[in-house]
Protein backbone atom coordinates (compact mmCIF):
# COMPACT_ATOMS: atom_id res chain seq x y z
CA UNK A 1 0.00 0.00 0.00
CA UNK A 2 1.54 3.51 -0.88
CA UNK A 3 1.73 6.48 0.61
CA UNK A 4 -0.69 7.49 -2.28
CA UNK A 5 -3.21 5.13 -1.06
CA UNK A 6 -3.05 6.49 2.07
CA UNK A 7 -3.68 10.09 2.41
CA UNK A 8 -6.23 9.55 -0.14
CA UNK A 9 -8.17 7.18 2.20
CA UNK A 10 -7.69 9.45 5.24
CA UNK A 11 -9.18 12.84 3.13
CA UNK A 12 -11.89 10.60 1.55
CA UNK A 13 -12.43 9.21 5.20
CA UNK A 14 -12.48 12.94 6.37
CA UNK A 15 -14.64 14.42 3.79
CA UNK A 16 -17.34 11.80 3.93
CA UNK A 17 -17.36 12.57 7.51
CA UNK A 18 -17.84 16.07 7.10
CA UNK A 19 -20.71 15.85 4.55
CA UNK A 20 -22.98 12.87 6.69
CA UNK A 21 -21.91 15.22 9.77
CA UNK A 22 -23.44 18.27 7.73
CA UNK A 23 -26.53 16.47 7.05
CA UNK A 24 -26.93 15.42 10.74
CA UNK A 25 -27.05 19.22 11.43
CA UNK A 26 -29.57 19.67 8.95
CA UNK A 27 -31.83 17.40 10.16
CA UNK A 28 -31.06 18.42 14.06
CA UNK A 29 -31.05 21.85 13.87
CA UNK A 30 -34.55 24.01 14.68
CA UNK A 31 -34.48 27.06 11.95
CA UNK A 32 -33.75 27.32 8.46
CA UNK A 33 -31.16 30.52 9.72
CA UNK A 34 -29.45 27.49 12.13
CA UNK A 35 -29.46 25.17 8.86
CA UNK A 36 -27.87 27.49 6.87
CA UNK A 37 -24.54 26.82 9.08
CA UNK A 38 -23.89 23.13 7.28
CA UNK A 39 -23.35 24.43 3.74
CA UNK A 40 -19.83 25.48 4.36
CA UNK A 41 -19.19 22.06 6.04
CA UNK A 42 -20.42 20.40 3.49
CA UNK A 43 -18.45 22.03 1.10
CA UNK A 44 -15.21 21.57 2.84
CA UNK A 45 -15.80 18.18 3.11
CA UNK A 46 -16.68 18.30 -0.68
CA UNK A 47 -13.04 19.86 -1.16
CA UNK A 48 -11.56 16.77 1.10
CA UNK A 49 -12.74 14.65 -1.43
CA UNK A 50 -11.30 16.40 -4.61
CA UNK A 51 -8.03 16.57 -2.60
CA UNK A 52 -8.38 12.78 -2.32
CA UNK A 53 -8.51 12.25 -6.00
CA UNK A 54 -6.50 14.15 -6.69
CA UNK A 55 -3.73 12.66 -4.52
CA UNK A 56 -4.87 9.67 -6.32
CA UNK A 57 -4.62 10.72 -9.19
CA UNK A 58 -2.25 13.27 -9.97
CA UNK A 59 -3.17 16.37 -12.27
CA UNK A 60 -4.98 14.34 -14.78
CA UNK A 61 -8.48 15.36 -16.41
CA UNK A 62 -10.60 13.84 -13.33
CA UNK A 63 -8.13 15.27 -11.13
CA UNK A 64 -8.04 18.97 -12.07
CA UNK A 65 -12.07 19.18 -12.08
CA UNK A 66 -11.99 17.66 -9.28
CA UNK A 67 -10.13 19.93 -8.09
CA UNK A 68 -12.16 23.39 -9.37
CA UNK A 69 -15.30 21.27 -8.48
CA UNK A 70 -14.56 20.95 -4.82
CA UNK A 71 -13.24 24.86 -5.07
CA UNK A 72 -16.57 26.18 -6.88
CA UNK A 73 -18.57 24.82 -3.88
CA UNK A 74 -15.44 25.86 -1.07
CA UNK A 75 -16.11 29.18 -2.71
CA UNK A 76 -19.92 29.67 -3.80
CA UNK A 77 -20.53 28.14 -0.17
CA UNK A 78 -20.54 31.12 1.78
CA UNK A 79 -22.38 33.52 -0.75
CA UNK A 80 -25.30 30.81 -1.15
CA UNK A 81 -25.67 30.85 2.89
CA UNK A 82 -25.55 35.05 2.64
CA UNK A 83 -27.83 35.05 0.09
CA UNK A 84 -30.26 32.52 0.85
CA UNK A 85 -30.57 34.22 4.85
CA UNK A 86 -30.78 37.79 3.07
CA UNK A 87 -34.25 36.76 0.95
CA UNK A 88 -35.51 34.55 4.21
CA UNK A 89 -35.42 38.14 6.12
CA UNK A 90 -36.31 39.64 3.10
CA UNK A 91 -39.55 37.30 3.08
CA UNK A 92 -40.41 37.78 6.79
CA UNK A 93 -39.68 41.26 7.82
CA UNK A 94 -40.09 43.01 4.08
CA UNK A 95 -36.62 44.31 4.50
CA UNK A 96 -33.41 42.64 5.35
CA UNK A 97 -32.56 45.63 7.77
CA UNK A 98 -35.71 45.25 9.95
CA UNK A 99 -34.75 45.19 13.90
CA UNK A 100 -31.12 45.89 13.19
CA UNK A 101 -31.92 49.86 13.27
CA UNK A 102 -34.00 49.28 16.38
CA UNK A 103 -31.08 46.97 18.15
CA UNK A 104 -28.70 49.40 17.39
CA UNK A 105 -30.62 52.26 19.02
CA UNK A 106 -31.10 50.42 21.73
CA UNK A 107 -27.13 49.62 22.38
CA UNK A 108 -25.92 53.67 22.01
CA UNK A 109 -28.97 54.66 24.54
CA UNK B 1 -16.82 -2.27 -5.14
CA UNK B 2 -13.58 0.11 -3.84
CA UNK B 3 -13.75 2.73 -1.55
CA UNK B 4 -14.89 5.64 -3.79
CA UNK B 5 -17.91 3.86 -4.29
CA UNK B 6 -18.99 2.84 -1.00
CA UNK B 7 -18.00 6.60 -0.11
CA UNK B 8 -20.63 7.67 -2.87
CA UNK B 9 -22.95 4.75 -1.77
CA UNK B 10 -22.91 6.30 2.19
CA UNK B 11 -23.48 9.55 0.55
CA UNK B 12 -26.54 8.90 -1.69
CA UNK B 13 -27.77 7.63 1.71
CA UNK B 14 -27.37 10.92 3.02
CA UNK B 15 -29.72 12.49 0.75
CA UNK B 16 -32.66 10.39 2.17
CA UNK B 17 -32.80 13.31 5.29
CA UNK B 18 -32.28 15.99 2.96
CA UNK B 19 -35.48 14.87 0.66
CA UNK B 20 -37.19 14.69 4.06
CA UNK B 21 -36.42 17.85 5.39
CA UNK B 22 -37.48 19.54 1.80
CA UNK B 23 -40.66 17.06 1.99
CA UNK B 24 -41.89 17.88 5.60
CA UNK B 25 -40.46 21.26 6.89
CA UNK B 26 -41.41 24.78 5.16
CA UNK B 27 -40.07 26.55 2.20
CA UNK B 28 -37.40 28.14 3.62
CA UNK B 29 -35.70 25.02 5.58
CA UNK B 30 -36.61 23.15 1.82
CA UNK B 31 -34.45 25.77 -0.12
CA UNK B 32 -31.71 25.04 2.55
CA UNK B 33 -32.12 21.03 1.97
CA UNK B 34 -31.84 21.44 -2.04
CA UNK B 35 -28.81 23.61 -1.06
CA UNK B 36 -27.17 20.70 0.62
CA UNK B 37 -28.39 17.99 -1.74
CA UNK B 38 -26.85 20.12 -4.54
CA UNK B 39 -23.76 20.10 -2.63
CA UNK B 40 -23.70 16.38 -1.96
CA UNK B 41 -24.89 14.68 -5.40
CA UNK B 42 -22.07 17.22 -6.83
CA UNK B 43 -19.75 15.05 -4.75
CA UNK B 44 -21.02 11.71 -5.32
CA UNK B 45 -20.46 12.35 -8.96
CA UNK B 46 -17.10 12.80 -8.84
CA UNK B 47 -16.80 10.08 -6.43
CA UNK B 48 -18.45 7.90 -9.17
CA UNK B 49 -16.05 9.30 -11.96
CA UNK B 50 -12.99 8.14 -9.51
CA UNK B 51 -14.48 4.95 -8.98
CA UNK B 52 -15.78 3.64 -12.04
CA UNK B 53 -13.04 5.21 -14.14
CA UNK B 54 -15.72 7.26 -16.05
CA UNK B 55 -14.18 10.91 -16.81
CA UNK B 56 -18.01 12.27 -18.15
CA UNK B 57 -19.06 11.35 -14.37
CA UNK B 58 -16.50 14.96 -13.46
CA UNK B 59 -18.22 17.10 -16.07
CA UNK B 60 -21.36 16.13 -14.95
CA UNK B 61 -20.35 17.07 -10.96
CA UNK B 62 -18.44 20.44 -12.48
CA UNK B 63 -21.70 21.72 -13.99
CA UNK B 64 -24.23 20.44 -11.32
CA UNK B 65 -22.11 22.28 -9.42
CA UNK B 66 -22.21 25.45 -10.94
CA UNK B 67 -25.89 25.16 -12.01
CA UNK B 68 -26.67 24.13 -8.53
CA UNK B 69 -25.53 27.78 -7.36
CA UNK B 70 -27.80 29.77 -9.89
CA UNK B 71 -30.57 27.58 -9.17
CA UNK B 72 -30.46 28.38 -5.89
CA UNK B 73 -29.61 32.14 -6.14
CA UNK B 74 -32.65 32.15 -8.55
CA UNK B 75 -34.72 30.87 -6.08
CA UNK B 76 -33.57 33.05 -3.18
CA UNK B 77 -34.40 35.64 -5.28
CA UNK B 78 -38.02 34.57 -5.98
CA UNK B 79 -38.59 33.58 -2.13
CA UNK B 80 -37.98 37.46 -1.21
CA UNK B 81 -41.82 37.71 -2.73
CA UNK B 82 -43.28 34.81 -1.53
CA UNK B 83 -43.15 32.65 -4.22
Amino acid sequence: MSWRHIVASVLLIGGCFLQVWAVLGLVVLRNAYDRLHCLGLAGYGALLMATAILVRQSFSLIGDKALVTGLVLVLFGPILAHTTARSLRIREHGDWRAGIERHQESEDQ
Amino acid sequence: MNEWEIAAAVLAGALLPCLGVCALAGVADGLVAMELAGTIVATVLMLLAEGLQRQPFIDLALTLAILAIVATLAIARLLEHDL
